[in-house]
C-alpha cells in the first residue's frame, strides 16, 4: 500500500512540471502584459517595472528562474497586490474555499446520494419524477442564478441568513449550498442510475429471496455495489469545490481563492496564475490517489497487488 | 468484517470533526454588534497596494485618502488647500515653491511629520528601483526624471530639500503653476525612512504602518476587509467615527443587496437599480472627472483627411448616451469635464446630421457611397458594446456608412493600441489631481497616452504656455483654444459623454465629502441614529 502511494506521488511530480510549464506557455502567449493598462508607462519608467520582476530577460530565462524558485517552495511576488507573495495569497485565502468547499462537497454527497437512493428505490414514481427532475434543474441553472435566487428569498426576504460577506457559519450556508447544487444534481443522476443496474443483479435477488427487508437490500447490498461512479466523480469535484468558485465567491463576496482562477488572468499576474493553477494541479493529484485508495476499500478486486 | 466496518466508522467520525472544528473556528469569528460609531462601506476590488509610492489604482486611493494629508488637499472645488503645509511661496520666475509645514502634523505613533518625510518620500517614489508607475508625476522636479530613468545616480540631484524641519524646498525645470495641485495627489504624500527600512515590503501592514491622515489602518483581511480607527495624533478635529469598515464587494448587486439588509451605510448603485432609487432622498449623484471618447488614428485612412473626422464626430447625437446606460451620463462635445476648472461647455462640434453628410460628401462620399469599411474598436463590457452598437447605428443612420464592431478583452486591446492602434478606437481618461493640465497633455505629440498618431505644434506650445501661466485669463483662453484645435479643427477625439457616480446613502449619515474624483473623505461623517 505504502508503496503504491509513493509511486503515485512520483508519478505527480511529472504532471506538476507538465501542468507548470503549460501554463507559463500559454500565458505568455496570450497578447498584453501585467503592466499594460489604460495610462501607459512611460518607456523609462516601463523599464524599472520590468527589471524589477525580470521581466525584461528572455522569456527561457524567466521559465528557469520560475522553476528555480519553484523547486524552493516560492511562488513568486504577485504583479498586482504588491509587498505581497503569491504564497502569502493562496495562504489567506485558500483556508477560506477549502472549508466553504468541504460543506459543499458533504452536502452535494447528503443530497445527492440520497435522492438517488431514494429515486432508484421507486423508479418512475412521483418521488423518482421530482428528484430527477430538480436534478436536471440544478444542472442546468448556472450558479449566479441560483446564488441571487437565494439571496432574494433567504435573505432578503425571510431575514434567515446574511446576503453575503463571510463572519460566521450562518455567512457560509447560501453560498455551501449553492456551490453544492450542480454536484447534488449529478450524483443524485449517478448514483440512481448506477443503482438501477445494480438492482437488476442476480445477486440482489439472492439478498431479496433470502428475506431481507428492502431498506437493507438498498442500503447495505445495493449502494456499496454502485456507489463506484460516485467516487470516482468525488475525487475532482472535491478538488474543484475546494479551489473555490469565481462566481460564487463574487456574489456572496467571500475571500476566497477561486476568484483569482479569472482575475488573475485578466490582470496578467503570471504568478498569481502559475500559483493558483498549481495548487489546483496538487489537489487534481492528491484526490485521484485518494479515490484510488477509496476503491480499494468499498471493492476488495481492485485492490493493487491482488491481495 | 468487523475491522473494516471500526475503519469506516473512525473515517466518518474524523470527517464529521473535522468539519465541527472548521464550523466552530468560523462561528467563532462572528462581530460583536455595532456598539461605537461605525460606517460600513464598500470597495470594489481589494487594495492593490497601500504604500501610496505604488499605488495607482482608485480604490487603494479610496483608502488612503483617509489615512493620509500631503502637503495641499482639495476644497469642495477641487482647488488645492493648505493641509500639512501650512502655506507656500512661489519664487518670482515661477520655478522654486517652497512650502512651510504646521508645526502640529503628526504621525500616528506620535512622531512630527518632517520636511524630511516629504524629500524621502519623492526620492523614493523616484529611485529606479522603487519602480513606481507613478513616479512621472514629479518630473517637473529639476533633476527628477534623470535620476528616474538612470540618466542621473544620485538622488542629491533632484531638486527637492527640506531645508528644516518645516520647510521643503521644491526647484522646478520650468514654471508649473498648478504645481499645489499635484501635490494633493497620493504618490507625493511623505512617507517614513524608518518604517519603510524597518519592516521592508510588509510596512503597509497594520501594525507597523503610520500615517499622518484622520484615521489609522487598525486591521486588513486581505481579500476581505479593511477597519480604520482614529489617529489619536491628528492635528484636526478628532473624527467622530469610532470605526470605518471597508468590505471588498465585488459585485454591486451585493453591495445594494448589503445595504438594503443594514449592513452597510452606503452603496454604489448598479445601473440596473437606477429607476428605482432616482429622486430618493437618499440617492445622491455627481459626475466625475472622467471623460469617454473615441479617438482617430489620423494616419490610417480614410480617417487622414480632417473633414470625415469632423463627419464622424457630427453625425453623433451625444444625447443617446444616458438613454441607454442609464447613470444619468453628461453628454458631452467637451473634453475637459464639468468639475474642472476652464471647463467650458460652449466647445466641440454640435449634432448636425446636415452638415456631417455635406462634410462626407466633400471627402468624396456622397450618401456614404464608396466608403471604404472601416472598423471601431473596444475594449470588451456591456458598457461598451451598448455604446458601440449605438454609434455604429449613429454612423448608418446619419451617414450611410457602414462601421464594423471589433471587441477584444481589456489587456489584448492595450496591447495592440501601443503598437498599432485601430483607425477608430475607444479609451477613457480619469482625472488623478484636477488640473486641464492631467486632461489635455494627454494628447501633446510627447505623450505617451496619445494613441491617436496627432501632432500638432501650436497645440502643444499652448499647453505648454498654459502650464506656466499664473494667469488665470490667459490659461482660459490657451486651454480653450487648445480644445478648438483638438475637437473642432483637428477632429482628433470624438468625446462622448462625461461618467456619473451613483450612491445610495442611508438617512442618518451626515457629512459625508463626495467629490468628482470618486473620492470619498470620512473625517467629517457622523452617524446620527433616530
Amino acid at each position: 500500500m505504502i508503496r503504491f502511494i509513493l509511486a503515485r506521488l512520483a508519478w505527480g511530480i511529472p504532471v506538476l512540471w507538465l501542468v507548470a510549464t503549460a501554463t507559463f506557455v500559454l500565458m505568455h502567449l496570450v497578447p498584453g502584459g501585467p503592466f499594460d493598462q489604460e495610462k501607459p508607462l512611460p518607456p523609462e519608467i516601463r523599464a524599472n517595472v520590468d527589471a524589477k520582476y525580470h521581466l525584461d530577460q528572455p522569456v527561457m530565462m524567466q521559465y528557469l528562474f520560475y522553476l528555480k524558485d519553484l523547486l524552493h517552495g516560492d511562488l513568486g511576488p504577485s504583479y498586482k497586490y504588491l509587498g505581497r507573495n503569491v504564497n502569502d495569497i493562496i495562504r489567506d485565502t485558500f483556508p477560506v474555499s477549502m472549508q466553504l468547499g468541504l460543506w459543499a462537497v458533504l452536502i452535494s454527497v447528503i443530497v445527492g446520494v440520497g435522492a438517488g437512493i431514494v429515486a432508484a428505490a421507486r423508479p418512475r414514481s412521483w418521488a423518482d419524477h421530482a428528484g430527477m427532475f430538480l436534478a436536471t434543474a440544478g444542472i442546468s441553472l448556472p450558479s449566479f442564478v441560483v446564488g441571487t435566487f437565494l439571496i432574494m428569498v433567504f435573505s432578503y426576504r425571510l431575514h434567515f441568513f446574511p446576503a453575503a460577506l463571510w463572519e460566521g457559519w450562518r455567512y457560509g450556508m447560501l453560498p455551501a449550498v449553492t456551490l453544492a447544487m450542480l454536484p447534488a444534481a449529478y450524483i443524485a443522476r449517478l448514483t440512481r442510475s448506477s443503482m438501477l443496474e445494480v438492482l437488476h443483479k442476480d445477486f440482489i435477488r439472492t439478498v431479496r429471496a433470502k428475506g431481507f427487508g428492502e431498506r437493507q437490500v438498498l442500503l447495505k447490498h445495493a449502494l456499496k455495489n454502485s456507489i463506484t461512479p460516485v467516487v470516482s466523480f468525488l475525487g475532482p469535484l472535491t478538488a474543484t469545490l475546494v479551489t473555490g468558485s469565481f462566481v460564487v465567491e463574487f456574489i456572496f463576496s467571500i475571500p476566497g481563492m477561486g476568484r483569482y482562477f479569472i482575475t488573475a488572468v485578466t490582470n496578467r499576474d503570471y504568478p498569481l496564475i502559475m500559483g493558483v493553477t498549481l495548487v489546483y494541479a496538487v489537489l487534481i493529484v492528491l484526490a485521484n490517489i485518494v479515490v484510488d485508495l477509496i476503491y480499494t476499500w468499498i471493492d476488495p478486486r481492485m485492490r493493487v497487488g491482488g491481495n | 468484517m468487523i475491522h473494516r466496518n471500526w475503519i469506516k466508522w473512525a473515517v466518518t467520525i474524523g470527517l464529521i470533526l473535522a468539519l465541527a472544528v472548521l464550523f466552530v473556528r468560523t462561528s467563532a469569528r462572528v462581530p460583536p454588534g455595532p456598539a461605537e460609531p461605525t460606517f460600513r462601506m464598500t470597495l470594489s476590488n481589494e487594495p492593490p497596494t497601500l504604500d501610496w509610492n505604488l499605488a495607482t489604482d482608485s480604490v487603494s486611493f479610496d483608502v488612503l485618502i483617509n489615512l493620509m494629508e500631503g502637503l495641499t488637499e482639495y476644497d469642495e472645488q477641487l482647488r488645492p488647500r493648505p493641509a500639512v503645509a501650512r502655506s507656500w511661496e512661489v519664487s518670482p520666475d515661477g520655478r522654486t515653491y517652497l512650502f512651510h509645514l504646521r508645526e502640529d502634523a503628526r504621525w500616528s505613533d506620535g512622531k512630527p511629520v518632517t520636511a524630511g518625510d516629504f524629500e524621502y518620500s519623492w526620492k523614493r517614489l523616484l529611485n529606479p528601483q522603487t519602480a513606481a508607475e507613478y513616479a512621472y508625476f514629479l518630473y517637473d522636479i529639476e533633476g527628477a526624471e534623470d535620476y528616474n530613468t538612470g540618466k542621473a545616480d544620485r538622488p542629491d540631484s533632484v531638486g527637492v530639500r527640506a531645508l528644516d524641519d518645516r520647510t521643503l524646498q521644491v526647484r522646478l525645470r520650468k514654471p508649473i503653476v498648478f504645481f499645489p495641485s499635484i501635490v494633493t495627489f497620493m504618490v507625493t504624500f511623505p512617507m517614513r525612512r524608518d518604517i519603510v527600512e524597518k519592516f521592508g515590503e510588509r510596512w503597509t501592514e497594520p501594525g507597523p504602518m503610520v500615517t499622518d491622515g484622520p484615521f489609522v489602518l487598525d486591521e486588513w483581511r486581505h481579500e476581505y476587509k479593511l477597519t480604520l480607527r482614529p489617529n489619536p495624533y491628528y492635528y484636526g478635529p478628532r473624527p467622530a467615527l469610532g470605526k470605518v469598515v471597508m468590505f471588498v464587494v465585488n459585485e454591486t448587486t451585493t453591495a445594494l443587496t448589503l445595504y438594503e439588509t443594514g449592513d452597510l451605510e452606503m452603496a454604489t448603485l448598479p445601473p440596473e437599480a437606477m429607476a428605482t432609487y432616482r429622486g430618493k432622498p437618499k440617492y445622491f449623484t455627481a459626475p466625475l472627472l472622467r471623460g469617454y471618447y473615441y479617438g482617430f488614428n489620423v494616419l490610417k485612412p480614410p480617417f487622414t483627411d480632417p473633414r470625415i473626422r469632423r463627419a464622424f464626430s457630427m453625425a453623433i447625437d451625444r444625447k443617446e448616451f444616458p438613454a441607454i446606460l442609464k447613470r444619468g451620463e453628461v453628454p458631452a462635445s467637451f473634453w475637459l469635464p464639468p468639475g474642472m476648472p476652464y471647463h467650458n461647455p460652449a466647445i466641440g462640434l454640435p449634432f448636425d446630421p446636415e452638415a456631417a453628410r455635406r462634410l462626407l460628401a466633400e471627402a468624396g462620399y456622397p450618401a456614404g457611397r464608396g466608403f471604404p469599411t472601416v472598423t471601431a474598436a473596444f475594449n470588451t463590457s456591456p458598457e461598451n458594446s451598448l455604446i458601440a452598437e449605438n454609434l455604429q447605428a449613429q454612423w448608418k443612420r446619419n451617414l450611410g456608412v457602414e462601421v464594423l464592431l471589433d471587441n477584444q478583452e481589456w489587456k489584448v486591446y492595450l496591447k495592440r493600441l501601443q503598437t498599432d492602434p485601430l483607425p477608430l478606437f475607444r479609451l477613457g481618461w480619469g482625472a488623478d489631481y484636477p488640473d486641464p493640465d492631467n486632461f489635455l497633455n494627454l494628447f501633446t505629440s510627447t505623450s505617451g497616452n496619445n494613441r491617436t498618431r496627432w501632432k500638432n505644434d501650436r497645440y502643444d506650445a499652448l499647453i505648454r504656455s498654459a502650464a506656466a501661466d499664473p494667469d488665470s485669463a490667459h490659461r482660459q483662453k490657451a486651454y480653450d483654444e487648445a480644445q478648438r484645435i483638438l475637437l473642432e479643427k483637428d477632429v482628433v477625439i470624438m468625446p462622448l459623454f462625461v461618467a456619473t457616480q451613483n450612491w445610495v446613502v442611508k438617512p442618518y449619515v451626515r457629512g459625508l465629502q463626495i467629490n468628482a474624483l470618486e473620492l470619498l473623505i470620512l473625517k467629517n461623517v457622523r452617524l446620527e441614529r433616530p
